[in-house]
C-alpha cells in the first residue's frame, strides 16, 4: 500500500513537473524594443498637416530646431509556438489627442509549413502588405526618414482593423527559385480613408496615424481634426494581393483595396462622411549582391463622397523610384516621387499635382551589443506642389516649393532592436 | 578470451597501418569549379566505395547554431545516425522546421533555452527553415559515404583513400543541376589522383547579407 502510494506520488510529481515545464515553454517572457529618435530640423515648409495646414512636410517653418522624431515601444509575446501577440506604441511629440498611442496591435496565428505550404492569419490592427519601402520594425523605412508620397498616405489614412489571411508557397524551401504568397483581408473602421487625400493631397512624412489618435490641430487651421479609424456605414471593406519573390533578390507586390464605404453615409458624432476609396498598387524591389537596391511603386485609385446626392470624386495616383546603395555601415539613397489628385468636384477643391526629391545618408555604427542599435540619418527633402486649395483657403499662391533638412539620431534598445 | 581480443586489436591496428603507410593509399583531390571555371567554395563532396564494401562513417554529434537570424553553418554533412544540436545564440526566438522526407521535424528555439539534439537516421537532403524568419535557409546532407567534406576557398577537398574504385559526388546548395554531379574514379598506384568537377549551369544568386534582417513587413 505504502509502495503504491509512493509510486502514485512519484507519478503525480513527474506529471506536474512535465506540465510545469510545458507551461514554462508555452509562456515565454515577452520580447521588446524601445527606440528614441530625435531630430534636428530645418524647414521652410508651410503650415503642416498636423498643425491643420496644407503643407506637404511633417515639420513646418515654425518647427525648425530640436524635435522628437518618434519614441516607440514594441512588444512581441509568444503564446505557445504558433500564436503571438504584437503591440506597437509610439509618441510623436505633437499635439495628438493621446501623447502615446498604438500604431499596430494584433494577434498572429502562424503554424509551421506543411509540405512547402503555409497559412497565416492576423487579427487586430495592422498594415496591409503594400509598401516595399517600409520594411523595418515600426513600419519604418531603412532608406529615408520621410516615406514616399504613397507610403506616407498609407501610414496616415490606412490600417487594417480586421482579419487578414495569407497563403504561402515556399518554393525556395523545396528546391525552386521563388516563393509565392496570396493575401486577403477583410476590415472595418476605415471608412474615412480618402478624406486626407481629398482635403490636402499627398504629403511626405513618417508620422503614422495612431489607432485612437486624431490627425490635425483643433485650432484655426483650414483643416479640421480628423478621426480616421471609424466605422460609419456598418459594412466591411476588403483587399486582395499577391506577392512573388525570386530568392531574396526580387520582390513584386500587387494589391487591390476597396473600403467599400457607402458614400452617402455620415457620422454625426465625429462629423465625418464615409469615403468610398479604392485603389490598385504595384511595387517592385530589386536587390543586388553589391549593395544596390532599387524600388519602384505605383498606386492609383479614387475617393468619392455623395453628400446630398452631390457626386464628388477625387481620382489620385502616385509613383516613386528609389535607388539606394549600402557600403559597409553607410547607406546612400535617392528617391523621386510624382503625385497627383484630380479634384473633380464642382469647385475644383482638393486638386494637387507635384513632385519631390529626397536624398538621405544613413550611418549605423557598430555597437558591439546585439540589443543596442544606433542610427544616424541626414535627409534632404524638397517638394514642389500645385494646389488650388491654397488660393481658396489661404489666399497664397497655388504653387509652393518646400524644403526640409533633418538630422536624426536614433537609439534602439532591447532583444527586438535591429 | 584475452588472446582473441589481442588478435582482433592487432588485425585492426595492422589494417590501420596499411592505410596509413601509403603503400595502398593515395591522396584523392576533388576540385570543384563553377560553370565559368572559377573555384567553388563550400561544395559538398562525398566519396563512396565501389570496389568492395562501402562502410559508412561513424555517426557524429554536430551543431548548427542560430546567429544574427541565420543558420551557422548553412550546410552540414553528417553520417546517417548522427545527431545535430540547434542552439539559439540570437536574442530573438526561432522556430526551425523541416518538411523534407528524409527527416521531418519542428523545434521551437526560444532564446536562452537548450533543446535535445535531433537525430538524422535516413540518408538524404534535409532543408531547414525558420517559421518566424523566412529568409533563414540551411541544409543537412545525411550521407552513407565513408569519406566526405566541403571544398576550401581554392575549390578543392582532399582525402586519403586506399586503392580501389570510388564514386565521387558533388553538391552545392546554389547549384541549378537537379541532381548531384557524379564521377567514377579508380585509385591505382599513383600517390595522388585529382578529379575536377565543373558545374554545367550558373549558380543561383547567393543570399544577401544584411537587408532582410530588417524585414518585419
Amino acid at each position: 500500500m505504502r509502495c503504491a502510494f509512493r509510486k502514485a506520488l512519484a507519478a503525480a510529481v513527474l506529471a506536474f513537473t512535465a506540465t510545469a515545464s510545458h507551461a514554462a515553454d508555452w509562456i515565454q517572457p515577452p520580447a521588446w524594443e524601445a527606440d528614441v529618435d530625435t531630430r534636428l530640423v530645418s524647414s521652410d515648409g508651410q503650415r503642416s498637416f498636423v498643425n491643420g495646414g496644407l503643407g506637404t512636410l511633417r515639420f513646418d517653418a515654425t518647427e525648425s530646431g530640436l524635435r522628437l522624431g518618434r519614441a516607440r515601444f514594441a512588444l512581441s509575446q509568444a503564446l505557445g509556438e504558433i500564436w503571438s501577440l504584437r503591440l506597437d506604441a509610439s509618441a510623436w511629440g505633437d499635439h495628438d489627442r493621446n501623447p502615446v498611442d498604438l500604431t499596430e496591435a494584433y494577434l498572429q496565428f502562424r503554424p509551421y509549413p506543411f509540405a512547402g505550404y503555409r497559412f497565416r492569419l492576423k487579427a487586430g490592427a495592422f498594415y496591409a502588405p503594400i509598401s516595399l519601402e517600409n520594411r523595418a520594425a515600426g513600419w519604418e523605412s531603412p532608406y529615408t526618414l520621410s516615406y514616399s508620397a504613397i507610403n506616407t498616405w498609407l501610414g496616415e489614412e490606412l490600417r487594417t482593423i480586421g482579419v487578414e489571411g495569407q497563403a504561402d508557397w515556399l518554393g525556395t524551401h523545396t528546391g525552386h527559385g521563388f516563393d509565392l504568397e496570396l493575401t486577403g483581408g477583410v476590415f472595418g473602421w476605415n471608412d474615412p480613408a480618402g478624406v486626407v487625400i481629398a482635403n490636402r493631397g499627398f504629403n511626405f512624412s513618417d508620422r503614422q496615424t495612431t489607432l485612437f489618435g486624431r490627425v490635425g490641430a483643433s485650432n484655426s487651421g483650414p483643416l479640421q481634426p480628423l478621426e480616421l479609424f471609424h466605422e460609419i456605414d456598418s459594412g466591411p471593406g476588403y483587399y486582395a494581393g499577391v506577392e512573388g519573390r525570386y530568392f531574396d533578390r526580387i520582390v513584386i507586390r500587387a494589391l487591390h483595396y476597396d473600403n467599400r464605404a457607402d458614400p452617402e453615409a455620415f457620422d454625426r458624432g465625429i462629423h465625418m462622411s464615409a469615403w468610398e476609396t479604392h485603389f490598385n498598387s504595384v511595387g517592385l524591389r530589386v536587390e543586388g549582391a553589391n549593395g544596390w537596391t532599387a524600388i519602384v511603386q505605383w498606386l492609383a485609385g479614387q475617393s468619392y463622397v455623395e453628400p446630398d446626392d452631390e457626386d464628388m470624386r477625387w481620382p489620385f495616383r502616385a509613383r516613386f523610384a528609389l535607388l539606394s546603395r549600402q557600403i559597409g555601415n553607410h547607406r546612400l539613397s535617392i528617391r523621386y516621387d510624382s503625385f497627383a489628385v484630380d479634384g473633380e468636384s464642382d469647385d475644383g477643391d482638393g486638386a494637387q499635382h507635384g513632385h519631390a526629391w529626397t536624398a538621405a545618408y544613413v550611418f549605423e555604427p557598430n555597437t558591439h551589443r546585439p540589443d543596442v542599435k544606433c542610427k544616424v540619418t541626414l535627409e534632404w527633402l524638397r517638394v514642389t506642389s500645385d494646389s488650388p486649395y491654397r488660393v481658396i483657403e489661404l489666399g497664397t499662391p497655388a504653387v509652393a516649393t518646400e524644403t526640409q533638412v533633418q538630422l536624426a539620431v536614433r537609439f534602439a534598445l532591447g532583444p527586438l532592436a535591429r | 578470451m584475452f588472446q582473441s581480443r589481442y588478435i582482433v586489436s592487432a588485425v585492426l591496428l595492422f589494417g590501420g597501418l596499411l592505410q596509413a603507410t601509403g603503400a595502398f593509399a593515395a591522396t584523392l583531390t576533388v576540385a570543384v569549379q563553377t560553370s565559368d571555371g572559377r573555384p567553388l567554395t563550400g561544395a559538398v563532396v562525398t566519396v563512396r566505395v565501389l570496389s568492395g564494401a562501402n562502410h559508412p562513417a561513424a555517426p557524429v554529434n554536430a551543431v548548427m547554431d542560430q546567429v544574427n537570424r541565420a543558420f551557422v553553418p548553412d550546410v552540414l554533412v553528417i553520417p546517417a545516425g548522427s545527431t545535430v544540436e540547434f542552439p539559439n545564440s540570437d536574442s530573438v526566438n526561432h522556430q526551425i522546421y523541416s518538411f523534407s522526407p528524409a527527416r521531418k521535424f519542428q523545434l521551437p528555439l526560444y532564446r536562452g533555452k537548450r533543446y535535445p539534439p535531433v537525430r538524422f537516421d535516413q540518408v538524404g537532403f534535409v532543408t531547414l527553415g525558420c517559421n518566424i524568419h523566412d529568409s533563414m535557409l540551411a541544409y543537412v546532407l545525411v550521407t552513407d559515404a565513408p569519406y566526405f567534406g566541403r571544398t576550401d576557398p581554392t575549390g578543392a577537398w582532399s582525402v586519403e583513400v586506399p586503392s580501389g574504385s570510388y564514386r565521387v559526388t558533388v553538391w552545392h546548395p546554389r547549384m541549378r543541376e537537379s541532381t548531384e554531379l557524379e564521377r567514377e574514379v579508380t585509385i591505382g598506384d599513383a600517390e595522388r589522383t585529382a578529379v575536377t568537377v565543373r558545374l554545367t549551369k550558373p549558380l543561383q544568386p547567393a543570399p544577401l547579407e544584411g537587408p532582410h534582417s530588417w524585414d518585419a513587413y
